[in-house]
This record gives C-alpha cells, sequence and structure tokens, in this order.
C-alpha cells in the first residue's frame, strides 16, 4: 500500500507509539505517521507502520514486512519500539484509497487500545470521532482483550523474540559482551 | 549467600524504581538487602528514599572518586546506593567500574537490586542484565511492554542470566488481569510473581519520597509486591565466588 509523500511536520525516536496517536490528536492532524523500528537499522529489514488520521482521529493502519493491515498491523506496531517516527500533513482526499480499504480501517479508538491502552486518551479520542463512526465501526472490544488477543498469537510472539535475540547477538558483538 | 538482581522492563513508566524498593523491603524481613540505582543517565532511587540532598553517590564512586561505601546510605531498613543526576557526574561515570561495586557490595549482602535503565539501547544501560544472577521483568499488561519484557528476557538469556520472574504492574482492570497473566506466562521463562494495581498512594509515596511499602505498608500494591516475594526464592550464592566472578567478568573498557 503506498501513499503519496506527505507534508513533514514532525520527526523523532520515541519509545512509546502511544505518543503519535495524542500528537495527531492535539494538532488535529489530517495525514499520516509513519513508524520506523530502530532495529530495522540493526537488523537491515524493511519493517514499517503507518497509521493514518482524520482531524486527528485514526482511520487506518497497515504495516509492511511482514505485511499486515487494519488491527494487526497495529499490533505490530505496538510490539516493534522503540521507533524513527515521522509525522505528516497530507490532503483527505489523497488517504482516499487507504480508508476505502475495509481490512485497514480500524475503529477510532483501537489504536490507543493495543497502542498502550491509556484510558483517557482512549476518551479523548472517542469524543472527538464522528459519530458515525463511532456507531459503525467501534466494537467495544476492550484493552486487555487486544493484549489477550496479541498473546494469542503465537506466531507473532516468536518472531518478537526472535529479532530481540538476534538484536542481543549483534549488540553483543558491538559492544563486545559475552554472550552465553 | 548473595544474589543479584536486576529489576528491568526496557521500557519507562512501568513503575521500575517502585517495584524495586517495594521487593527490597519485602525481601528485607528475611535478607540484608541491597539496592543500587543502576540507571546511571536517568537516576530516580534517590527521589524514592529521601536522598537527594546527597552529595555522595554511584556517580562519584562510577568516577573514581570515593570508595562504595561512601555512597551506601541505610534507609528502610536496607542498604541504599543512590545514582546523581547531574550530568558532569553521569559524564565522568564509568559504567564498567558498576562490576567492581557489585564485587565489593556482594561481600557484606544477601541480595542486591539493580534498578536498571528503561531501555536497552545503549551498553551501560545492559550492563545491570549482563551483570546479575537473575532478571525481575516489570511490565505493565499492554502490547508494547510485554513486547518489551520480552526483549529484556532476550537479551538476559543470550547473555547467560536468569529470569527470576514478571512482575504486571500498574494494573487499571481487574476483570481479565488472570487472563492476560495465564497467556504471557508460556512465554517468559520465570513465574508471573504478581498483578500490582495502579493506586494512588504510589504516587502520594513518591511525593513523600518515600518507598510504597514504608508509606503505604497496608495498601493493596504493598500486599501484592509482598505476595511477589513469597514466589521469589533467593538463591544461595557463596559471597566470595560471587565477588570473584563480578571482578573477573570480561566486561571490557569502553
Amino acid at each position: 500500500m503506498n501513499l503519496p509523500q506527505g507534508r513533514l511536520l514532525r520527526q523523532r525516536v520515541l519509545s512509546s507509539p502511544e505518543t503519535v496517536l495524542t500528537g495527531a490528536l492535539d494538532r488535529r492532524l489530517t495525514g499520516y505517521a509513519r513508524l520506523e523500528p530502530q532495529e530495522t537499522l540493526l537488523l537491515s529489514a524493511d519493517r514499517v507502520g503507518v497509521v493514518t488520521f482524520v482531524d486527528g482521529v485514526p482511520v487506518a493502519a497497515y504495516h509492511t514486512a511482514p505485511d499486515a493491515s487494519g488491527t494487526d498491523a497495529l499490533t505490530e506496531i505496538a510490539s516493534s519500539g522503540p521507533y524513527r517516527l515521522g509525522l505528516y500533513e497530507l490532503e483527505e482526499s489523497a488517504l482516499d484509497r487507504i480508508h476505502e480499504s475495509e481490512s485497514a480501517r480500524v475503529p477510532p479508538e483501537m489504536p490507543a487500545r493495543v497502542l498502550g491502552g491509556d484510558q483517557q486518551l482512549i476518551e479523548r479520542t472517542r469524543q472527538r470521532a464522528p459519530n458515525d463512526r463511532l456507531e459503525s465501526e467501534s466494537n467495544g472490544r476492550d484493552s486487555l482483550a487486544a493484549v489477550e488477543a496479541f498473546l494469542e498469537n503465537e506466531q507473532q510472539i516468536e518472531a518478537i523474540r526472535d529479532r530481540a535475540q538476534s538484536e542481543a547477538e549483534s549488540r553483543a558483538d558491538e559492544w563486545n559482551l559475552p554472550v552465553e | 549467600m548473595v544474589e543479584v538482581f536486576a529489576v528491568a522492563s526496557g521500557k519507562g513508566g512501568t513503575g521500575k524504581t517502585t517495584s524495586t524498593l517495594a521487593l527490597g523491603m519485602a525481601l528485607a524481613d528475611d535478607y540484608d538487602v541491597t539496592v543500587i540505582d543502576a540507571d546511571t543517565g536517568m537516576a530516580n532511587l534517590l527521589f524514592h528514599t529521601g536522598l537527594s540532598d546527597r552529595e555522595t553517590t554511584l556517580h562519584e564512586v562510577l568516577g573514581g572518586d570515593e570508595p562504595v561505601e561512601a555512597a551506601i546510605y541505610e534507609r528502610f531498613g536496607m542498604d541504599v546506593i543512590p545514582c546523581g543526576t547531574s550530568l558532569s557526574g553521569f559524564r565522568e561515570a564509568d559504567p564498567a567500574r558498576l562490576r567492581e561495586v557489585v564485587a565489593t557490595v556482594a561481600e557484606q549482602t544477601d541480595v542486591i537490586l539493580l534498578d536498571s535503565a528503561a531501555t536497552l539501547g545503549s551498553r551501560s544501560a545492559v550492563l545491570p542484565i549482563v551483570l546479575a544472577d537473575r532478571v525481575v521483568i516489570v511490565v505493565q499488561p499492554t502490547i508494547p511492554a510485554i513486547s518489551d519484557g520480552l526483549k529484556v528476557q532476550e537479551y538476559a538469556t543470550t547473555y547467560g542470566t536468569g529470569i527470576a520472574g514478571v512482575l504486571f504492574n500498574r494494573v487499571t482492570q481487574d476483570e481479565g488481569i488472570d487472563r492476560v497473566s495465564d497467556k504471557a506466562q508460556q512465554y517468559f521463562e520465570g513465574e508471573i510473581l504478581a498483578s500490582i494495581p495502579e493506586s494512588e498512594e504510589v504516587r502520594e509515596a513518591r511525593r513523600a519520597s518515600q518507598p510504597l511499602l514504608a508509606y503505604a505498608p497496608e495498601s493493596e500494591a504493598a500486599r501484592s509486591y509482598r505476595n511477589a516475594t513469597d514466589s521469589l526464592t533467593v538463591r544461595d550464592g557463596e559471597e566470595g565466588t560471587v565477588a570473584d566472578r563480578f571482578r573477573n567478568a570480561v566486561i571490557p573498557e569502553l
């Protein structure tokens, strides 16, 4: 899935993905956040997560390598920090294509639930979201249910562990640390 | 006997320092406990123990200016070695000297708790995990925090450090936490030691510069920490052997 390049508003390294959502909500961003895990640089993989927003409210998400969209993409993003974040502004019409993809769309508060579960952020997002989206898309799944679903995905957890192990070994090499 | 635990999370905001001191106070009922602030870049322990005005801290010891004994303070039934907050102290501190500090302390205590950095992004942040016998992993029941906890576990096992257990901290929802805890158990090598509820008492204790177990010993969170230490069996290690192991640990110069 490709988006036209937006206007870069902010670029930084962050460890908590929730910060992205707060930033987009505060700015009433229409555009997207691009999150690239820092380990990508270390392990030379092309892994990028994208969350789109309209008026600060999340609309869709996708992820590359592994290829995932919607809530699965959010889970992938949630488990891949710390990140290099880019926040981009883009015309809403340029986001139409991804917003028309049912598989990429997420309920307005779902990113807040999956990326950290902060209740205040969830409430603020719901207050800002248009009523028709709350009625048709919110599925009432709570934050711990999202965590449970994550823990049921053994394959994804194994991937996290494998990546962390490679990272630890690679850093041991770099930092000259003893490895068992 | 002596065993060295690193209390780590790989992520900020999980309540590592609160947990380190709570576990330390609970273990101090049965053992001589020393708590060391091993997060030399973002020291926190001193604010939780009323030691923010002390001039001699781990920074001065790691900088080679003071012996470790000068930075040990008896607080709340434990020996506490705080770290300073000045940038110059951080710059002059040689993290590799932590090995010598732990070796010296190991000769005079039963349990050493290393309050570790909230990141795995630098060599000095990872060092406590490399040096410890076992790690206590502190996570919140969120996907990012559990993922970071799993990363800490992989780093630890890669460097030959065991997993003592996992604390679910700052739990806001009672309903569902048992299911999350049960499901998480299959991926962690140590036991899930406890679920600690989010509580106002923790914030009040921090404001009062006291550990939770001193400020609100009867709170639900304090009780949960005590339960956690019931599941944490401290292993016997010969003082001399542990001290030698640390002195001889292969931690090359930066």
